[in-house]
């Protein structure tokens, strides 16, 4: 069990080990994530659209682990799949079933526009990134760094720098978490 | 080019996102395209702390927050969106229905 753990340890943090695995994963992510975002938008049924939603945020955490994040995919997985999608599941039900009908997808003159506007952002967006040098910016940053902490964890690098960098942002969150509940609960409670 | 391929994708998300928050009739639905939106912001984050940023992940940090921040407004737009919906329906442009 134990050289089990040790050998997935070592796949884990070493995903130029795995080369083909890691394209072909990214590749399924990839065209998942297209397929599940254009599901969003195609299906008309509100809860089916949801249930997508729930596909994309889950792709998106895999995506997280390929990319040696591992804490960061966990909290996605709990915090966004597990409760954020349950909630807009909880809102989309209480919506009533005579409501469905009455949204269809009539394509309207401002839907034409919309679409126009978006294909642009997106195109040119898809033009300065693949415009810009990356690997020049690669091999400055590359050459600045100290290569000292190469033996801890990815969560135990975001502990340490939560606790020492990050920590006035980290109080300042868990405030703003308060606020929102308790702005939550006594708006919902009227 | 690994890179390239990431954040074409997360583009892609986000202007799907931008496309749908605008032209959605339904607060729910806008509130899971703001959560798309959101998250293609987080993949562009995280893809630039994976390769720039191996020794001080601030890209994952940031991405946390923004986690923690798209948590607290969905609780508070479905709270919204239930209290609009206690009076008539949630169809975005009357949007006077929290006056009493």
């Amino acid at each position: 069990m134990k050289s089990i753990s040790i050998y997935l340890s070592l796949i884990l943090h070493r995903t130029d080990l795995l080369g083909p695995i890691h394209n072909f994963l990214l590749v399924f992510l990839g065209s998942s994530l297209i397929l599940g975002s254009l599901g969003m938008v195609l299906l008309t049924n509100p809860i089916y659209s949801a249930l997508s939603l729930g596909l994309v945020l889950v792709c998106i955490s895999l995506f997280y682990i390929l990319s040696n994040s591992h804490f960061v995919a966990a909290a996605q997985l709990f915090i966004y799949v597990g409760a954020i999608n349950v909630l807009i599941l909880f809102a989309v039900m209480f919506m009533n079933g005579s409501e469905y009908y009455k949204d269809f997808n009539l394509w309207t003159i401002g839907n034409g526009l919309t679409s126009l506007v978006c294909t642009s952002i997106l195109v040119s967006l898809i033009t300065t990134i693949l415009d810009t040098s990356w690997y020049g910016i690669i091999w400055t940053t590359r050459s600045n760094q100290i290569i000292e902490q190469d033996l801890l964890s990815n969560s135990q690098q975001i502990g340490i720098h939560l606790a020492i960098d990050f920590f006035l942002p980290f109080e300042f969150i868990s405030i703003i978490l308060l606020v929102a509940l308790i702005g939550a609960i006594v708006v919902a409670h009227q | 080019m690994m890179l390239e391929h990431i954040l074409v994708l997360s583009a892609y998300l986000f202007s799907i996102g931008i496309y749908g928050l605008i032209t959605s009739r339904n607060m729910v639905r806008a509130l899971m395209y703001l959560e798309l939106i959101l998250n293609a912001v987080n993949i562009n984050f995280v893809t630039f702390s994976d390769f720039f940023d191996s020794w001080q992940l601030k890209g994952n940090i940031f991405s946390i927050f923004v986690i923690a921040i798209a948590a607290a407004e969905a609780a508070i737009g479905s709270a919204i969106v239930s209290s609009i919906y206690n009076r008539k329906s949630t169809r975005i442009n009357q949007s006077t229905l929290l006056n009493k």
